[in-house]
C-alpha cells in the first residue's frame, strides 16, 4: 500500500504537469492582430499545399501594412479529415487562440460538428470545401460556404447525362460521405425528374481494391451511365478496371467531385480518357483571373492542374479578406465578440463577388442554405487524355436559382 | 507479459501511514479525498480548451484503464477494444436520439449492450491466443465500424448527429467545464472498481490466466468463464467511455474515430503506461493524450513523432512507466537490505 500512495501521488502530479504543457492560461493574446485558425485535411500531400497556400494568401496582406493597418495572424491544423480532431482544434482557436474567424474544413464529417461549435460560441465560420447540404441547413446564423453544395452538384451532370447520353445508369460507390452523397443525389434526382430508378447500385468499403465483380455484373447490364463515387483513389481503380472487365468506352463514366483531384487521371492512366466529373473549378477554364491563379501555384506549389480544392482555399481566403476590410475591428480583448459580428455582418453582405467559381458568390444575413450557400454555380468537365500529363475539357457551367434543390 | 505484475495490487500488503489510518476508516475514503481535491481543478485558471482536453483526458483514462482489465491482468491480446468504444457511443446516442432516454439512463445501458458485445468479442479467447486472438478481435473490431459506416439510421458516414448532453433538471451540461464534473467522478469510479477487481478473487483468478492458462485450469479455475469476464468488465468501461465521447458538446460520432488508429493510439497509453499497472494507465492516457494535443501545430511530422515514441517506448521501456518504478523500488529495496546486512555484520 506504500507503493500505492507513492504512484495515487504520481497521478495528479502527471495531471498537473500535463495541463500545464497545454500552454498554461491562455496567454494573452496581442490586440491590434486580426487571428483566423484554419483547420483543413492535410493528411494528403494536396491539403499541405493547399493549407499553405490558404495561410500565405492571408498572411500576405502583412507584408504590404495588413488590412485597415491590421496584420493577420494564421493558425493553420490539420484535422486529419477526423470529426474529433476538427472538434479539438476549433475549440483550441476559439478558446486558446480567441480567433476572430475559423475557415474549415475540407471533410463535411468535420465540418458539421464544427458548425454547432461555432454557432454556440458566435464565432464566424467560412467553409471552403465541404459539399454536404446539411451545414448550411443547421440554422446558424455563423456558417458560410464557398464551396458549391451537393444539392447543386448532383443536378449538373445528372442532367446533362440524361438529355445527352442516356438515363440507364448503374451506380457503384464506396462508403465515404463523397461517395455516398454522390450516388444517392444523383438516384434521387434521377427519381424526381425522370422518374427512372437505377439499373444496378451498391456501394463497397472505401479502402477496397478490387471492383470486378461488380462491374462484370454491370457490364451484363449493358448500362449507359456508369457513375463512380467516392474518393480518389478508389474513382480511378473503379474506372480503370471498368475497361479491364470490357465496359464498352461508348458507357460514359461519371464521378463523384473527388474525380478532379490529380491522382485520378494519373493512376487511371489512358482509362481517365472520358472520365466526366462536377466540379467548382477547372485549370482548363480561359478567363485571365483563372490561368493567373493556375500559374501563381504551379510556380509557388509546384502544382501542375490545380483542381478545385485548390481554388476553393484560394478563394475562402479573398473572401475572407475582402470581409476583414470591410469590417470595423476593435481588435482588443474586449471587443472580441463584437469583432467576430462585425466580420460575420461583412461576410454576409458580400454580393456578386467574382473569383475563381465559375459563377459569383453571394451571401446573406439569413442563416439559410439560400443565403449561405455562396457560390451556385458547377461545372462539367471530361478528362481528354489520361496520365501524368493528363488534360480535361470544359463541358457545361450550370448556375442555380438560390432556393434550387431545398 | 508475465513480468508485468501490479504489486500494488497485492493485498498482504500492510497499509501504512496517513493513507492507512484513512483505509483503517472505510477503503472508500482515499477515493472520497480524491475527489474533492480533484474538484476545483477546471477553475485553476484554465480556458474552456484546456478543460475540453481535461475531459478527453479522462475519457481515455477510462478507456486505458478498462483495457488494462483485459489485456494487463488476464493477458488476453486484444485488438478490438476500440471497437467496443463504438458500440457504447452509438448505443448511448441511439438510447438517448431515438428511445428520447436521458443521459443518466443512456450510459447504464450503454454500458449493458457494450458488456454483452465484449462477451461475444469474448468467445473467441476460448481457442485462440496471441497473435491469432489479436487477428480475430482487429477483424470483428473493424467489422463493427463498416457496420456503422453503413448503416444510415447511424449516419452512415456522414455521422450521427444531434446527441443530447446531460441534464440536471432544466440544466444541459453541454460546457466543457460542467462536463468535467460528470466525466470526472466516472473516471475515479472506474479506476476504484479496477483495484477492487485486482484484489479480488477474481483478480487472481486473472492474473492465474494470464501466467499459464493451463496451469490455472488444473488449479480449479474456469478458464473460460474468467476470460469472458476480463472482456465483458473491459466493455463496461468501453461503453461508459464511448457514451461519454457521443453526449460530449457537440454530440456529434463517426466512424472516422473508430479506426485502427484510434486502437493503437490507446495500445500505446496502456503500454507506455506500463501493461498490468493501473496508475501506468492513468499516466499513460494523460501523456498520450497531451502528446496528442501538442503535436497537433507539427502537422507534418505528427505521425513521424508519434511513431518514434511507440518504436522507442518499445525498444527502451518494454515494461512502461510502470515498469519503471517497478524497477526503481525493487532497486530501492535491494539497497536497503544490502545496507541492512552490511551494518548487521
Amino acid at each position: 500500500m506504500n507503493r500505492f500512495v507513492k504512484r495515487a501521488s504520481l497521478a495528479p502530479i502527471a495531471a498537473l504537469l500535463s495541463l500545464g504543457m497545454t500552454g498554461a492560461p491562455a496567454a494573452a493574446q496581442q490586440d491590434g492582430v486580426i487571428r483566423v485558425g484554419i483547420t483543413i485535411r492535410m493528411i494528403v500531400e494536396n491539403g499541405l499545399r493547399y493549407g499553405q497556400m490558404a495561410k500565405d494568401e492571408l498572411e500576405a496582406v502583412n507584408a504590404t501594412g495588413g488590412i485597415n493597418g491590421k496584420k493577420i495572424e494564421v493558425i493553420l491544423l490539420d484535422d486529419e479529415c477526423k470529426p474529433d480532431k476538427g472538434v479539438a482544434n476549433v475549440n483550441r482557436f476559439i478558446h486558446q487562440h480567441k480567433v476572430h474567424l475559423v475557415m474549415g474544413s475540407t471533410c463535411s464529417s468535420v465540418s458539421l460538428p464544427m458548425v454547432d461549435i461555432t454557432a454556440k460560441e458566435e464565432v464566424p465560420q467560412i467553409v471552403p470545401h465541404s459539399t454536404n447540404a446539411s451545414i448550411t441547413k443547421k440554422g446558424s446564423a455563423w456558417v458560410f460556404r464557398t464551396a458549391v453544395s451537393e444539392r447543386f452538384y448532383a443536378s449538373v451532370h445528372a442532367k446533362y447525362l440524361a438529355e445527352n447520353v442516356g438515363k440507364k445508369v448503374a451506380y457503384l460507390f464506396t462508403t465515404d460521405g463523397a461517395g455516398i452523397g454522390f450516388a444517392k443525389d444523383y438516384i434521387s434526382f434521377m427519381r424526381s425528374t425522370y422518374n427512372v430508378e437505377p439499373a444496378y447500385e451498391t456501394q463497397m468499403q472505401e479502402t477496397d481494391l478490387d471492383f470486378r465483380s461488380h462491374l462484370l455484373k454491370i457490364k451484363s447490364l449493358n448500362p449507359d451511365v456508369l457513375a463512380i463515387g467516392g474518393q480518389s483513389d478508389a474513382i480511378a481503380r473503379i474506372t480503370q478496371q471498368s475497361y479491364e472487365v470490357g465496359i464498352p468506352a461508348r458507357v460514359r463514366r461519371v464521378a463523384a467531385s473527388a474525380a478532379s483531384n490529380a491522382p485520378v487521371p494519373e493512376l487511371a492512366g489512358d482509362a481517365a480518357k472520358g472520365l466526366t466529373f462536377a466540379a467548382a473549378f477547372t485549370c482548363k477554364d480561359e478567363r485571365p483571373i483563372a490561368q493567373a491563379f493556375v500559374k501563381m501555384v504551379q510556380e509557388k506549389y509546384k502544382i501542375r492542374c490545380p483542381d478545385h480544392d485548390f481554388s476553393q482555399a484560394y478563394e475562402t481566403a479573398q473572401l475572407i479578406k475582402l470581409a476583414l476590410g470591410r469590417a470595423a475591428l476593435g481588435l482588443t480583448e474586449a471587443t472580441l465578440k463584437a469583432d467576430r459580428t462585425a466580420i460575420r455582418d461583412a461576410l454576409a453582405s458580400i454580393k456578386d463577388y467574382n473569383g475563381l467559381a465559375s459563377g459569383p458568390i453571394s451571401f446573406c444575413a439569413d442563416p439559410t442554405p439560400q443565403c449561405r450557400d455562396g457560390n451556385r454555380t458547377g461545372i462539367l468537365v471530361e478528362y481528354t487524355k489520361g496520365g501524368k500529363d493528363y488534360d480535361m475539357a470544359l463541358l457545361a457551367r450550370v448556375s442555380f436559382a438560390a432556393d434550387f434543390g431545398l | 507479459m508475465s513480468a508485468a505484475v501490479d504489486k500494488d495490487a497485492n493485498p498482504e500488503s500492510p497499509p501504512a501511514g496517513l493513507l492507512a489510518r484513512l483505509v483503517a476508516i472505510h477503503p472508500v475514503v482515499p477515493w472520497v479525498i480524491g475527489f474533492v481535491l480533484l474538484l476545483p481543478l477546471p477553475l485553476l485558471t484554465m480556458n474552456a480548451y484546456q478543460q475540453y482536453i481535461l475531459n478527453v483526458m479522462l475519457i481515455n483514462v477510462i478507456l486505458a484503464v478498462g483495457l488494462n482489465i483485459v489485456k494487463g491482468f488476464a493477458g488476453q491480446v486484444t485488438v478490438g477494444h476500440i471497437a467496443l468504444t463504438a458500440i457504447g457511443a452509438y448505443s448511448s446516442a441511439v438510447c438517448a436520439t431515438k428511445l428520447g432516454m436521458p443521459f443518466w439512463l443512456a450510459l447504464p445501458s450503454a454500458m449493458l449492450i457494450t458488456a454483452a458485445a465484449g462477451a461475444m468479442i469474448g468467445i473467441p479467447s476460448f481457442r485462440l491466443e496471441g497473435a491469432y486472438l489479436a487477428l480475430a478481435t482487429l477483424g470483428l473490431g473493424e467489422s463493427v465500424r463498416i457496420v456503422i459506416s453503413v448503416t444510415e439510421p447511424l449516419g452512415a458516414s456522414i455521422g450521427y448527429e444531434n446527441i443530447p448532453p446531460p441534464f440536471l433538471g432544466s440544466f444541459a451540461l453541454d460546457g466543457h467545464r460542467a462536463y468535467y464534473y460528470v466525466v470526472m467522478p466516472l473516471a475515479l469510479i472506474g479506476l476504484y472498481f479496477s483495484f477492487s477487481i485486482l484484489r479480488s478473487d477474481i483478480g487472481r483468478a486473472f492474473k492465474a490466466v494470464r501466467e499459464d492458462a493451463l496451469a490455472a485450469a488444473a488449479t480449479g479455475v474456469n478458464v473460460r468463464k474468467y476470460k469472458v469476464i476480463a472482456f465483458v468488465l473491459s466493455a463496461l468501461y468501453a461503453g461508459c467511455a464511448g457514451s461519454l465521447q457521443a453526449h460530449m458538446h457537440p454530440g456529434f460520432l463517426h466512424p472516422n474515430n473508430y479506426t485502427l488508429t484510434e486502437m493503437v493510439t490507446l495500445l500505446l497509453m496502456v503500454v507506455f503506461g506500463g501493461i498490468g499497472h493501473i496508475w501506468g494507465g492513468v499516466i499513460g492516457a494523460v501523456v498520450v493524450t497531451i502528446i496528442n494535443e501538442r503535436t497537433a501545430d507539427y502537422y507534418e511530422y505528427r505521425m513521424l513523432i508519434y511513431g518514434s515514441i511507440i518504436v522507442f517506448t518499445v525498444m527502451f521501456m518494454p515494461r512502461g512507466i510502470g515498469g519503471i518504478i517497478d524497477q526503481y523500488i525493487v532497486k530501492k529495496r535491494f539497497l536497503a537490505i544490502r545496507r541492512a546486512r552490511t551494518n548487521a555484520a
